[in-house]
Order: structure tokens, then C-alpha cells, then sequence
């Protein structure tokens, strides 16, 4: 078991280290104008004075000095020595921007953000702090839905067909149209206006700890309806499969046979198995959770993951996003790792081949 | 890196020495007493300033003109994120003190522009006795960061430990170390939800006798909310929750203004903005190279259609880069752009076009070859605007037979492009704003490569814009103006196509908000409210 651990840890580490340096080098390679000219520009096209080329690549090469944009990118590159030369390979030593980011992140550094010049790791942890608790909720609810909803399905047949087509065409509906429709349905004012529009909503200073929490849910209720909807259809429809499958095995037939009443059939044997299907579905929740949602976020104006990755991927803010990119990554991997110990853990047919 | 709203929530926090009242459209004094005296020795220009007498940090000191110059070091030493404000302000070499008066102070400007006065104005005066406590820089003149390298200056062992200091105060995340002599300070900020500024209330200038329009401030508390979602600031604005909302999309501003219940509880304003949207040719591309061909493809747009389609029906024509509003210095005599296709056909022909028997354009070129008259369009990607633009302009040059490929592409690549020249038609926005009329950034030889997307610039036009941009004299200034509108129209290396309208929805208990054709649309210090609270 503990080589299978460190089997699994080792490979997490080889991906990681995979992803995070593909996704380094690729969005190094995207032009960065626009994140200089932000460092530079007035807010008018029309300004005093005319900046020559020489001018402005020489203030370029002043903000990229400072963004330590203006080392190579890799190890090594491929350019020519002279303007219409031959490109060549080329060495750039271990001053070049990846090594440094990496050197970094060993010694547990993410940099500062270019937007704001906050560390990436307090960045991350304000954040994080947002997200955590609308998208866990959201996928407790929506594991917990799902549950109830199969079990009941599964012992009044004649609604299963009706639930199941409704949860397909919830399915097909992207995430935007459903927070936007819940959004029009229960917080308009020309409708039915019982939620709030947007944000965490406003502390007041004289409110219980009850109070607080009330408010900060009553703020949520929209956007994570919103994730448990989207999330339910999947892990119903599987674990619905799952489930008629078991009924139909032999065992399960035996236990009716026997006289078991269905509810202890469904809960005492067959849900078990049943499950296993569903753990990668389950599992694949831990990396959104993590990641946020940038739909329902923008939609709900709240501060999420999501947001903050695509904005930073929106304005070149590399040093976040790419430490946004390693915490995704870890968080995926690791959820894999948790799948396939699940697995061995809930399935003795595979602790066996151990 | 400050945005426009970022420049919105500074000027609540701090004060420059000039303001620019918009409706009357001239300067102000705002931190300094009055306007600057000018004079002109050599080769230098020297703009005197006298601060206000009552203005004072918020721990009672006034505000002096070791203020202003600390500012101005402080823009210009090397280590700081500071870059683009040193190029800007690089034509200050020189500050003097009068020696009997600390409030009074001399700029000594490199060269001559009219445009020096009010820059020399234009940036957030800082207090040296938060930043610089042992006022290590005063020993330091403005010329020597000018002068010297950034190698020199970056061993100057005082200006290194001056900005190890400023950088390690981490300014942006704490504002308390940073007090403005602006009437607001932030009282609370969460980033990406909101901001909480509230009015001081012992700011100097509510001891004025008289409080000029441009120190007024009338909200005790300003509430900035990050709602990204245009259809959520409706519903909020709706809910009562948001007071203002500014540059709303035209189809949301139309649906809810249609709406009753809407139009009582909320007014709705359309202010012609300085922004004006461009479709502008690279006139290094062979294609369009001569101005014939640039002409002809400019009777494809059909702008009152255009107007009506993307802002239902509300936008300024033009006939060139200056604002109808700008009455002094606009061209009324020049034609508004047509949608002729007639027109265009006879303009190709004479630019040596020759229609082919399947119905496309070609042209010798010298070296014996055709040309083939297809174009790719360029514009950012996810812009309703933009690409509705573009498909109209497409499906006009579809009716003459001409191929137009729509290519939308994200902002920082598009940036890259147009700088590179490496495209063949763009639509993009131009900002201006009534009171800069130096177009040299955008059309002049010098600039192409930076800002001159187009490649345009001959003798001629570079000859013109630089005489605008020195001319003094106001009505020499409308001349040259109105010669500049034509040239551009003739030559056409881009198509104004309209000033783009800025709406505003806001509550009816909110007054006397100064809509504005000027980001973001309105002043939000001059708010009157019943509560005089404003939530945006």
C-alpha cells in the first residue's frame, strides 16, 4: 500500500511539474504589450507629446527590467545571432525567468502580483477564503442531493423516468443561463426579488455572530443553487446507472428473493457498490472547488478563484497566475490520488492485486 | 498601474495643482491659489505657482512646495514603478523654491508647448513629511535624476535607500500611510468588491469663504461596488442597492428606460463622449497604400445604421477626430461620410482597380504581377461593438465584391499587431478628451511603431499636426484644426466613424451629478443626495 502511495505521489509530482511548465512557457511566449503599455500609457490616445520608438522601447525595457520580464524565458532558445541569420539554438544559463519562478517556489515564494503588488500566496489564501466556502457548499449539497434523490428514484420507479428527463435538460443548460435565470426569477424587483443581486453583502458592526452568518448565507443562496444545479445532473444520472445496474445483479435479486425488504436491499447491499462509479465524479469536485467558478462568480460579483485567474490571465499577471496554475494542479492530482485510494480502499478486489 | 477608476478613486484621496472643469471647458486652480504665470527665457518656459494658503495635510501642516518638489523627485527616482510618469513629466528639469515664500515655487520647463501649463499641473501632489520624514531627498536636484544614467543614479546610496523604503511602505495596501490633501479617506476596501471612502471632516477647504465648484464635496460617503456583470448592476440598481451606474451597455440602458416602473424611481442620462471609434488602415499594406483605395472603402460604412444598430440611434457624427462640441475648432464645412457604393466603385476604378468577370478586384502591380483587393479586419475580441462594425463593413464590401475577412483577436495580441503593422484594417476606439488637440501621438511619422497604427505620415501632415500642437494663439490654433480635418478626410489613413455616447442610470434621490462626456460620466464629489451617501 505504501509503495502504491509513493508510486502515486511520484507521479503526482512529475505532472505537476508538467503542467505548471507548460503552462509557464506558453503564456511567456503571448506578447506582453498591452501589460506594458498599462505600466506606461496615459489614459488618452491623444497626449502631449509624441513618444519616439527609441523612447518607447527603452521605457519598455525599463518596465520589463523591473517585472524581470527582460531575461531569457528558458534554459535555452532558439533565435538567430544577427537579423537574418540562421537561428541557432542558444544557451541562456540559469539566469532565465523559469528557473528563477521555480527556485522560488522551492523556497516557498510565489512572487507579488503585478496588479496589485500583493504576494501571490496571500493573494491565493484571501481568495481561497472566498471561494472555499460557496463552492464546498455548493458540492456537499449537491453530493448530498444527489444521494437522497436516487435512493427515493430508485424505490418510486414511475418518477425515476420524469426526474431523469428533467436533470437532462437541466444538463443541457450551460452555467451562465442558469445563474442568469435564477438571477432574473428571484432577485428582480419587477418579479420576485427574495434575493440579493450580488456580493457578500454588508457587515454591520452591531451584528450577532447568527446574524453575520445568516446574512453571508441568505447573500450565497443564489450562486451556490446555481453549482448545485449544474453539479447534480451528472452525479444523479451516474450514480442512478450505477444503482439500477446493482439491482439487476444476482446478489441483489437473491436478497429480494430472500424476502429483504427493497429499502434494505438498496441501503444494506447494493448502495455500496454503487458508489464506486461515482467516486471519480465526487473526487472531480475537489479541483472546482478549489478552482472556483468564474461564471457564477462574475454573474454574483463575488471574489472568487475563478475571477482571479481569468483576470489575471486577461491582463498578463504571470507571477498569479501561475500560482494559481500550481495550486490547481496540485489540487487536481491530488484528487486523483484520493480516487484511486478510494478505490483500493472500497473495493477488495484491487486491495488484492496489491 | 491606475485605470481610469483608479484615477477616479485617487482624486477623491489627493489633489493636483490643476483641475479641469469640463463644462466650462478651461482649467482651474485646484491646490494652487490661481492659475500659473508664464514666461519664456531661451529656450526655457517657467510656470510660477502660489499654493492655496489654507490647504494643509490632514495632521494640520500646509501643504508647501517641498511638497511639489518631492513630488516631482519622487516621480522621477530610479526603483520605483514610476516609468511612464517620468517620460510624461520629463519636460519639468527644474523646481525653485522662493526663498521668501514656501508656498510659492517656479517650474522650470524644458522647450515651449501650450499644453505645458496644464501639465504641469496634472499629477497627485505627495506629503513629504509621510514619505521622505528626514527629507533625505531635498538634497538632491531634480536635474541630477534627470541627467544621470540609471546605472549613476542606481548607486546613489540616498535615492536607493529612499525607494527601498517607499517600496517596503507597501503604499497600495496601506493607504493610512499615505495621507492625500483630498477631501475623502479610505476608510475600508476589499479588492474585487467594494471601496468605502468617507469625507474628512476637518478638510481644509471647508474653511474657504468661498468653496470653488472644483473643492466642493458633498457626499459624506462614497461607495465604489465591483459588479463585473452588466445584467447584476441593472437588478442592483433596480433593487436600490447601487445609486449610480455608469457607462451602461445601450441595450440595457434602452430596455430599462422603456420600463415605467423603471423611469420612476431612476433618471437616465446620454452624453456624447471624446471617444470616438475608428476604422483605421495600414497604409504601409501595398493594398492601401494610395488613398483612392482607403477613400472607396470608407463609403462601405453606413453609419447611421451602424449608430442605430449599436447604440439605438444615440451617437455624435463626425467628420473627423474633433468633437461637433469642439465648435471652435470642428470642420462643419467638410461632408459627413456617405454609405456610397456607387461612389466606392468609381473611387477603385480610379485607383486602378479593375472589376474581374467573377466579380472580385485586381490591379497590375509594377513587377508585372496582380493585386487582389481582399482585406482581413482586425478588432478585439468580445466587443459587440466592434464586431457588428465589422460584419456591416464586410457584407458592404461583399456587395462590391470584395472579400473582407473578420479576424477577432485578444486585446494584448491585437496590441502587439497594430504596433507591429501586421494587419490590414483595424476598428478600435480613439480617446481624447476637449482639451488636447495633438494628434501627433496617433498620426505623426515619429510614432509609427508606438502608437501610429496606421503607418500614415507625410511631409505635409507631419508638418501640420506639429505646427497644432506648438500654436499658441487660439484662433491660428481652429485654423490649422480645420486644415488638419481636411487633410484627414482626403487622405483617410483612418475613418472616424462616431463619438461614442456614455449613459448613465441613476437614482432620483441622487442630484446634481454633472453628467459628462469625460470617464467615467459624471462627478461624483458634486452628488447631492437626500442622505448625501452614494453608493456606485
Amino acid at each position: 500500500m505504501l509503495r502504491f502511495l509513493l508510486l502515486r505521489l511520484l507521479r503526482l509530482i512529475l505532472a505537476t511539474w508538467g503542467i505548471v511548465s507548460i503552462i509557464f512557457l506558453l503564456s511567456r511566449t503571448v506578447p506582453d504589450d498591452q501589460l506594458i503599455a498599462r505600466a506606461l500609457e496615459s489614459q488618452t490616445d491623444l497626449n502631449n507629446r509624441v513618444v519616439t520608438i527609441a523612447e518607447r522601447q527603452a521605457l519598455e525595457q525599463q518596465v520589463r527590467h523591473r517585472l524581470e520580464l527582460d531575461r531569457p524565458i528558458f534554459y535555452f532558445s532558439i533565435r538567430p545571432s544577427a537579423p537574418g541569420a540562421r537561428a541557432h539554438w542558444h544557451w541562456n544559463g540559469f539566469n532565465n525567468q523559469y528557473h528563477q519562478w521555480w527556485q522560488r517556489v522551492l523556497h516557498g515564494e510565489l512572487g507579488r502580483s503585478y496588479r496589485d503588488n500583493k504576494p501571490v500566496a496571500s493573494l491565493l489564501t484571501e481568495t481561497l477564503a472566498f471561494t472555499l466556502p460557496f463552492t464546498v457548499l455548493a458540492a456537499l449539497l449537491a453530493v448530498g442531493i444527489a444521494l437522497l434523490l436516487v435512493l427515493w428514484m430508485a424505490q418510486h420507479a414511475r418518477w425515476r423516468t420524469y426526474w431523469l428527463a428533467a436533470l437532462y435538460g437541466l444538463d443541457a443548460l450551460p452555467l451562465f443561463v442558469v445563474a442568469l435565470l435564477l438571477l432574473y426569477l428571484l432577485a428582480n424587483p419587477d418579479g420576485l426579488a427574495l434575493f440579493p443581486a450580488y456580493g457578500f453583502g454588508d457587515q454591520e458592526p452591531s451584528a450577532t455572530w447568527l446574524e453575520e452568518t445568516g446574512n453571508y448565507l441568505y447573500h450565497l443562496a443564489l450562486p451556490v443553487v446555481s453549482l448545485v444545479l449544474i453539479t447534480l445532473p451528472s452525479l444523479v444520472a451516474q450514480l442512478d446507472a450505477s444503482l439500477q445496474q446493482e439491482l439487476q445483479a444476482a446478489y441483489a435479486v437473491t436478497a429480494r428473493a430472500k424476502g429483504l425488504a427493497f429499502r434494505q436491499v438498496v441501503r444494506h447491499h447494493t448502495l455500496r457498490n454503487a458508489l464506486l462509479p461515482a467516486i471519480t465524479l465526487v473526487t472531480d469536485l475537489l479541483p472546482s472547488i478549489v478552482a472556483g467558478a468564474v461564471v457564477v462568480e462574475v454573474i454574483f460579483a463575488l471574489p472568487g478563484m475563478g475571477r482571479l485567474l481569468a483576470d489575471a490571465a486577461a491582463t498578463r499577471d504571470y507571477p498569479v497566475l501561475q500560482g494559481a496554475v500550481l495550486l490547481i494542479a496540485i489540487v487536481r492530482l491530488c484528487s486523483h490520488m484520493v480516487a484511486d485510494w478510494l478505490y483500493v480502499q472500497i473495493d477488495p478486489r484491487l486491495r488484492s492485486r496489491l | 498601474m491606475p485605470n481610469l477608476y483608479a484615477i477616479e478613486a485617487l482624486n477623491l484621496l489627493h489633489t493636483c495643482l490643476l483641475s479641469f472643469d469640463n463644462a466650462a471647458g478651461e482649467l482651474q486652480p485646484w491646490l494652487a491659489n490661481a492659475l500659473p504665470t508664464v514666461q519664456y527665457k531661451d529656450s526655457l518656459t517657467l510656470i510660477s505657482y502660489q499654493l492655496r494658503k489654507a490647504a494643509t495635510w490632514d495632521n494640520g501642516r500646509p501643504v508647501q512646495a517641498t511638497d511639489v518638489a518631492f513630488t516631482l523627485k519622487a516621480m522621477n527616482c530610479p526603483g520605483l514603478p514610476n516609468e511612464g510618469l517620468k517620460s510624461r513629466f520629463q519636460f519639468i528639469k527644474d523646481i525653485q523654491i522662493d526663498p521668501k515664500d514656501p508656498q510659492r515655487f517656479t517650474l522650470i520647463c524644458q522647450g515651449r508647448a501650450p499644453d505645458y501649463i496644464r501639465e504641469s499641473g496634472d499629477y497627485f501632489i505627495l506629503p513629504e513629511y509621510a514619505l521622505d520624514k528626514e527629507g533625505s531627498l531635498r538634497s538632491i536636484p531634480l536635474s541630477y535624476l534627470q541627467e544621470n544614467s540609471a546605472a549613476t543614479l542606481a548607486r546613489n546610496p540616498v535615492l536607493s535607500a529612499f525607494a527601498n523604503r517607499y517600496k517596503a511602505a507597501d503604499l497600495a495596501h496601506h493607504p493610512d500611510k499615505l495621507p492625500g490633501c483630498g477631501p475623502y479617506r479610505l476608510e475600508k476596501w476589499q479588492s474585487a468588491q467594494y471601496l468605502t471612502f468617507r469625507r474628512k471632516t476637518n478638510w481644509w477647504a471647508d474653511k474657504l469663504r468661498r468653496i470653488p465648484f472644483q473643492l466642493q464635496a458633498h457626499p459624506v460617503a462614497i461607495d465604489y461596488r465591483v459588479i463585473p456583470e452588466a445584467s447584476t448592476s441593472l437588478l442592483a440598481l433596480k433593487q436600490g442597492s447601487i445609486d449610480i451606474y455608469p457607462l451602461v451597455p445601450a441595450r440595457d440602458f434602452s430596455t430599462l428606460r422603456a420600463s415605467a416602473t423603471a423611469r420612476r424611481k431612476l433618471n437616465f442620462y446620454i452624453n456624447p463622449s471624446y471617444e470616438v471609434v475608428t476604422l483605421g488602415f495600414n497604409t504601409r499594406q501595398p493594398l492601401l497604400h494610395d488613398r483612392l483605395t482607403r477613400q472607396a472603402l470608407s463609403h462601405l460604412l453606413n453609419i447611421p445604421a451602424l449608430i442605430q444598430a449599436t447604440e439605438q440611434g444615440f451617437a455624435e457624427r463626425t467628420v473627423g477626430l474633433i468633437s461637433a462640441r469642439s465648435r471652435a475648432y470642428y470642420n462643419d464645412s467638410l461632408p459627413l461620410l456617405s454609405f456610397d457604393l456607387t461612389q466606392a466603385t468609381s473611387l477603385l476604378q480610379r485607383a486602378g482597380w479593375l472589376r474581374q468577370t467573377s466579380g472580385s478586384w485586381s490591379r497590375p502591380n509594377t513587377n508585372g504581377t496582380s493585386q487582389q483587393l481582399t482585406l482581413t479586419v482586425s478588432y478585439r475580441a468580445n466587443d459587440p461593438l466592434f464586431e457588428q462594425i465589422g460584419i456591416q463593413f464586410q457584407s458592404a464590401a461583399a456587395m462590391l465584391g470584395i472579400p473582407i475577412r473578420l479576424k477577432p483577436t485578444e486585446s494584448s495580441l491585437l496590441a502587439g499587431k497594430l504596433r507591429k503593422g501586421n494587419f490590414d484594417v483595424y476598428i478600435r476606439t480613439v480617446a481624447g478628451n476637449p482639451f488636447i488637440f495633438n494628434f501627433a501621438p496617433i498620426l505623426h511619422s515619429a510614432s509609427i511603431g508606438v502608437a501610429n497604427y496606421t503607418g500614415f505620415g507625410t511631409a505635409t501632415s507631419d508638418k501640420l499636426i506639429e505646427a497644432i500642437a506648438a500654436e499658441e494663439d487660439l484662433k491660428r490654433k481652429a485654423l490649422l484644426l480645420r486644415k488638419f480635418q481636411v487633410l484627414l478626410q482626403q487622405e483617410s489613413p483612418l475613418v472616424p466613424i462616431f463619438f461614442l455616447p456614455y449613459r448613465l442610470i441613476a437614482s432620483n434621490r441622487i442630484k446634481n451629478l454633472q453628467p459628462s462626456g469625460l470617464k467615467p460620466g459624471y462627478e461624483v464629489k458634486a452628488v447631492i443626495t437626500k442622505s448625501s451617501k452614494a453608493n456606485k
